[in-house]
């Protein structure tokens, strides 16, 4: 009579503690698969990607529009500050 | 005797527990790789820049203006875009694309004298994206789902030593294949 009631004791013990193991192996399922889910919704190939063979070679950032206009302002800078404004005056995306 | 058989039946149950637990976690990965690997990449971020450059590339060389473009202090107005800059906007025959263009570009041409009014302006493409370009509420959750633009704005210079403003804005649609359904 003693004998089987704890051995009952011993497996009530032994189930919660693999029902409590489910429960952590499923949760942890769970952030795993929202992790996935939040990842995917970022997945993008923007711009910083893209480099080109100069910027290899140099090893430093180049921007492709910046370069143009300062080899206009090395023909001519007069009225500089205006012109710059007005070139950062564009939109960011 | 009595404990043996019940730890016999005990190490069966364990068994199947591993096996419900080994397909749970499997079913798990499996979903993790699915969920992730068939999201699709948003590229028009980086596809808006390369045609923006391209046009950039087109109107200025060294700094100075494509001689197509203007000469003696006036544009051309005939001036090809897609053709001269070497651009098209053909896309696939996906999605219904094929009935309307994915593309587009606007370009206008200042004077240094008048930074507010364009000398001229050319476009090509499907403009009635453009209006998607001024949206800036990026946490909608729409916002993903309009039309990506870039703009780019060059400084350059004439042969007569002309300067010129020009103004770049290009946008790209093509919502099916970059943002998921």
């Amino acid at each position: 009579m003693l004998g089987s009631k704890r051995n009952k004791k011993g497996q009530v013990g032994e189930t919660l503690t693999w029902i409590v193991a489910t429960l952590i192996i499923i949760s942890v399922l769970f952030i795993f698969i929202y992790a996935s889910i939040a990842m995917a919704k970022v997945k993008s190939v923007g711009s910083g990607e893209i480099k080109s063979k100069a910027q290899e070679t140099i090893g430093k950032e180049v921007d492709w529009i910046e370069t143009k206009n300062e080899m206009a302002f090395a023909r001519d800078s007069s009225d500089r500050v205006r012109i710059e404004r007005w070139l950062n005056e564009k939109q960011e995306n | 005797m009595f404990f043996i058989k019940n730890k016999k039946g005990a190490d069966k149950m364990l068994s199947m527990y591993w096996f419900a637990i080994i397909i749970i976690v499997s079913v798990g990965v499996v979903a993790m790789v699915y969920i992730f690997y068939t999201a699709p990449y948003e590229v028009r971020d980086a596809e808006s820049e390369v045609l923006s450059n391209q046009f950039a590339n087109c109107f200025s060389r060294g700094g100075l203006v494509n001689p197509m473009l203007a000469s003696v202090g006036e544009f051309n107005s005939g001036f090809d875009l897609l053709g001269e800059c070497e651009v098209n906007f053909v896309v696939e025959n996906e999605y219904g694309w094929s009935q309307r263009e994915q593309f587009f570009v606007e370009t206008e041409f200042y004077s240094v004298d008048d930074l507010n009014n364009p000398k001229l302006v050319l476009s090509e493409g499907n403009l009635d994206w453009k209006p998607s370009c001024f949206i800036k509420d990026k946490k909608d959750e729409d916002y993903d789902r309009l039309v990506k633009c870039n703009e780019e704005r060059i400084y350059v210079l004439g042969e007569d030593g002309e300067q010129y403003l020009i103004k770049i804005l290009v946008g790209v649609g093509k919502i099916d294949k970059n943002v998921r359904q």
